[in-house]
């Protein structure tokens, strides 16, 4: 019996700062959309049915990278229930936030093999798909690449040949002439110095494969070209503002014309985040004006069709003085982005700079090369760089840890992050930015206090252990808004642009208003779908951003609430405002509260007896960003993009089972720093969750190409997607609590966090247990089985 | 080919006609409107279709139309009585098995045959029914956690 719940939830919490008793924060209150969920009436795209509804079906190429030479339609025309068939041509526009070098549909060539070739609007899903079949093209093959470092060759062919006139960002963009979309470097100190400085070196390559985010919810979209010119939109996306922007921005229309809803979501993990699928469906709706168009992508299409994350190769280097204090850190990332680079180029530059972990390495040099290839683009993954950078540096301070023959948890505690010292990214490290010791501390004794089991006739048993770091990796213009609006009873309704993706998003936003507010949470009503036309602003909800910059514009928001009913109050008891106090239920006199007023008497202005009314109706609205966000320095690559950090640890307890050589995961422990905890159900949850995700990176999950770069496994029977039975059967989970100077309560987010450290944790295991270096995930049974052979052969 | 259907979906007697190409899933989400099923792979691997057919969990995208004349249908939609709950339902909110809640139908369906036939399933039989279910976010502890509470709950 592998799986044994841990049913008692408990998290516990850490706290040296002087107790605060919150009254709703720090408790588990229960989802607000939890009913809707279990009763099936959650809206998510593909439930949606608009009148005059129209269904599109895509094409993709045979071709990974192919000139299109011709494309017959006159046969899929004329098939039953078809209403057009369309094309890419004609089309003039890319399209992307960073680089513009996305075409909504393929136009003289195809790059990868999900790419849109054409499609089919037709009266149902079924008859679009038939008609699919009958399109005729005509393609002339090119050089495929699928790795970076074989389309970064000399003579290899261009994936993009026009690739220098691409409008992109100041600091990003393509180098002309090669398959580069992208070069970021970053220096901190002298490298060469740091590393005649060292005694110990400690090198290796490593590879962390494409993989898929793969939500239960497939992506989707509706797109709506109306008879007045506006557009509406409807998607499985995060990112409503983005989408926005960029639709009006080819349309030719003000933002204000476009409107974007945002229904349920089915999951996100990242890929959902940017403007991916939603502008090849406007493209093809723009064919059928005055009808909804509906798109869902099948698994397949999920797959290859809208985004993968990772596909990094990251050559590592670190040195260390004999007494581990460590030197120097050299990092080169080779990031295979697939055909398109708008948004993988963050990515690759966030896995560069966060590659030194949570060290206090005194000279680094660190360089990430985005390479276009002929795979699907890639994109942000849950970690979004953080878990493919630490992965490289975790394991290798335990290959260092053994050259100077110390313990992993001596060689880092020599050299963690902490007040006082300097981030590779040149931020300096406060208090407030957490405590990484700690974090140790607890997986420390929940992992390796007790003696490891001795190897027997079916297992061999290992232990390993990783400490790691996530920034938000925000952008400068990167807010979240807030709408606070009192209703007459006295209870509050929320409107904010953040996606509740299942993270727990609503929740956490009615808890943190109602501490704010102190109002209980039962009289806040949190928003359900998001929709531009009455959304607050929100750049995309992505970077474990929204508990800290959403939860500051709630307190922003009810800070100025709370304000104007103090002013209606004053002028109607005929006080300074400085004297009033608020307890959610009146404003009072400080000094006599009998002296009071209900809210509900001053929420929509105080009337007199005659009907006469003082006062403002109670409406808020505030922001929350990170302050002082930068981009980078372009000399040395550093700048302020960290701004919030958090640290942890993870490790865990395996056993590799010597017959089939299969890892099971029997005991995975996780800390974090999270600043305040402000729900431990929904925080345990995530973690969890995260572990599990990561798990399954590290031990099952790849997509895989062929040399022509068709896909192998584009389906859930053949991409090992972890099931229940994979679960570890015991979970340690408990957070360290030091208040983020700006976080609501001091909290901090934890959505991404735990992904990071356990590709590294289980492979440190390994070595533990069998005495193996793994370089690569995922380490599946058959890698296992065939480096104990190789080993034995060689003994 | 053009066919007429009749089955019984949550209690009523259902008469349809169909194109020919439609599964269960799309008789049950285009047809009957009853979205709370849903759709999340190609292959029928991930488990988010499943409903209950004659007692049993079924995947509804690959389930013969042939063995549906006459059956009897049980959604997700057919479980709660308006605002009341299932014991089932209830129990995953209280377990906090409900995050992007895409997965949770297919597992409540599965877990409502499971516990119908067999209320006192073990925790080995709890895991192989709900093995053919894939969820990204939870990584399952709460939702082996939920189905132990609502076996707790239907007693």
């Amino acid at each position: 019996m592998r799986f044994i719940v841990n049913i008692v939830v408990v998290i516990r919490i850490i706290t040296e700062e002087v107790e605060v008793k919150y009254k709703y924060v720090g408790k588990s209150i229960k989802r607000p959309d939890a009913v809707k969920k279990v009763t099936g009436k959650a809206q998510y795209l593909d439930d949606l049915k608009l009148p005059g509804m129209l269904y599109a079906a895509i094409l993709r190429p045979e071709y990974a990278h192919a000139k299109i030479v011709s494309i017959d339609i006159s046969q899929a025309e004329a098939c039953e229930g078809v209403v057009k068939v369309v094309t890419g041509k004609g089309c003039d526009f890319k399209y992307g936030d960073n680089i513009r070098d996305l075409t909504p549909m393929a136009v003289d060539k195809v790059r990868h093999i999900g790419e849109p070739v054409a499609a089919v609007v037709a009266t149902n899903k079924y008859l679009a798909r038939q008609a699919l079949k009958k399109i005729i093209v005509k393609y002339e093959p090119l050089p495929v690449y699928i790795q970076a470092i074989d389309a970064m060759k000399k003579d290899a062919a261009l994936i993009h040949e026009n690739s220098g006139d691409y409008w992109h960002l100041p600091g990003l963009g393509p180098k002309p002439g090669t398959n580069i979309a992208n070069y970021y470097k970053l220096n901190k100190g002298d490298i060469d110095a740091g590393f005649n400085d060292a005694d110990a070196f400690a090198e290796a390559e490593f590879n962390f494969p494409l993989g898929s985010c793969a939500a239960i919810e497939p992506h989707g979209s509706i797109a709506w070209f109306h008879e007045d010119k506006t557009i509406e939109i409807w998607s499985s996306s995060i990112c409503p503002f983005i989408i926005r922007e960029e639709i009006a921005r080819v349309y030719d229309l003000p933002e204000s014309d476009v409107r974007v809803h945002i229904p349920e979501l089915g999951g996100c993990f990242g890929y959902k985040s940017d403007i991916t699928v939603e502008q090849t469906i406007a493209w093809i709706a723009s064919f059928v004006p005055g009808h909804p168009v509906k798109w869902v992508a099948t698994r397949k299409e999920d797959f290859l069709s809208t985004l993968l994350g990772h596909g990094m190769r990251i050559r590592m280097k670190v040195g260390a003085k004999k007494d581990g204090k460590l030197t120097a850190l050299q990092t080169t990332v080779y990031h295979t982005t697939g055909a398109y680079s708008d948004t993988g180029v963050h990515v690759s530059i966030a896995a560069g700079h966060n590659s030194a972990g949570t060290y206090d390495f005194p000279n680094i040099f660190q360089e990430s090369y985005l390479v276009y290839t002929n795979t699907p683009p890639v994109g942000a993954w849950r970690g979004y760089g953080h878990p493919e950078g630490q992965f490289a540096i975790e394991r290798l301070m335990d290959i260092l840890a053994r050259k100077l023959k110390m313990s992993p948890f001596e060689i880092r505690e020599k050299n963690y992050l902490g007040p006082g010292k300097t981030s590779s990214l040149g931020e300096r490290m406060y208090t407030a930015n957490g405590d990484v010791r700690k974090c140790v501390e607890i997986v420390k004794k929940a992992v390796f206090e007790k003696e490891k089991p001795a190897e027997d006739d079916k297992y061999y048993y290992g232990r390993g252990f990783s400490a790691l770091m996530k920034t938000p990796k925000g952008a400068p213009f990167s807010s979240k808004g807030c709408y606070m609006k009192f209703n007459a009873d006295g209870s509050v309704s929320i409107n904010m642009g953040g996606a509740e993706v299942g993270q727990g998003l609503r929740t956490v936003v009615r808890q943190i208003a109602a501490e704010s507010l102190k109002i209980p949470p039962e009289k806040i009503r949190v928003y359900t779908e998001i929709d531009t036309q009455f959304s607050p602003w929100e750049w995309q909800t992505i970077g474990s951003m929204f508990t800290l910059q959403g939860g500051m514009a709630i307190v922003k928001a009810a800070a100025r609430a709370i304000a104007m009913l103090k002013k209606t109050a004053a002028q109607v008891l005929r006080v300074e405002e400085d004297v009033l106090d608020y307890d959610g239920e009146y404003v009072f006199l400080k000094n006599d509260p009998d002296l009071k007023i209900e809210i509900q008497r001053l929420v929509r202005g105080y009337m007199y007896e005659n009907g006469m009314v003082a006062g403002e109706v109670v409406q808020t609205t505030a922001d929350g960003r990170l302050p002082r966000y930068s981009g980078a320095d372009p000399e040395t690559g550093q700048g302020t993009m960290g701004v919030s950090y958090t640290f942890g640890a993870q490790g865990c307890e395996i056993r590799i089972d010597k017959k089939t050589g299969e890892i099971i995961v029997d005991h995975f422990a996780s800390s974090f720093d999270v600043g305040k905890v402000i729900n431990p159900e929904q925080i345990r949850g995530q973690i969890t969750g995260g572990v599990m995700m990561s798990l399954g990176a590290t031990l099952y999950e790849e997509v895989k190409f062929d040399g022509d770069g068709k896909c192998l496994n584009p389906h859930f029977s053949k991409y090992r997607f972890p099931n229940i039975k994979d679960s570890p059967k015991k979970y340690t989970i408990e957070c360290v609590e030091t208040p983020e100077a700006i976080g609501p309560f001091g909290a901090r987010g934890i959505g991404e966090h735990p992904v990071i450290g356990v590709a590294s944790s289980v492979l440190n295991a390994i070595y533990d247990a069998i005495g193996i270096d793994f370089h690569e995930i995922p380490v599946t049974p058959e890698k296992i089985k065939k480096a104990l052979a190789d080993k034995s052969s060689k003994q | 080919m053009r066919q007429t259907l009749s089955f019984i979906v949550n209690g009523e007697k259902k008469t349809l006609e169909l194109d020919g190409w439609e599964k269960l899933l799309e008789i049950l989400r285009d047809k009957l409107e009853l979205t709370g099923t849903k759709c999340g792979c190609d292959d029928a691997s991930c488990g988010a279709c499943v409903v209950v057919v004659n007692g049993k969990a079924e995947k509804s995208c690959v389930f013969p139309i042939a063995k549906l004349q006459g059956a009897e249908v049980v959604t997700i939609e057919g479980l709660g009585k308006g605002r009341e709950l299932h014991p089932i339902q209830q129990a995953m909110i209280d377990g906090g098995a409900v995050q992007c809640g895409y997965c949770i139908p297919g597992i409540i369906m599965e877990l409502y045959a499971l516990f119908t036939k067999t209320p006192d399933a073990d925790e080995t039989e709890i895991t192989n029914a709900l093995s053919k279910h894939f969820c990204r976010c939870t990584g399952y502890e709460s939702i082996m956690k939920s189905a132990l509470l609502a076996q707790k709950y239907m007693r």
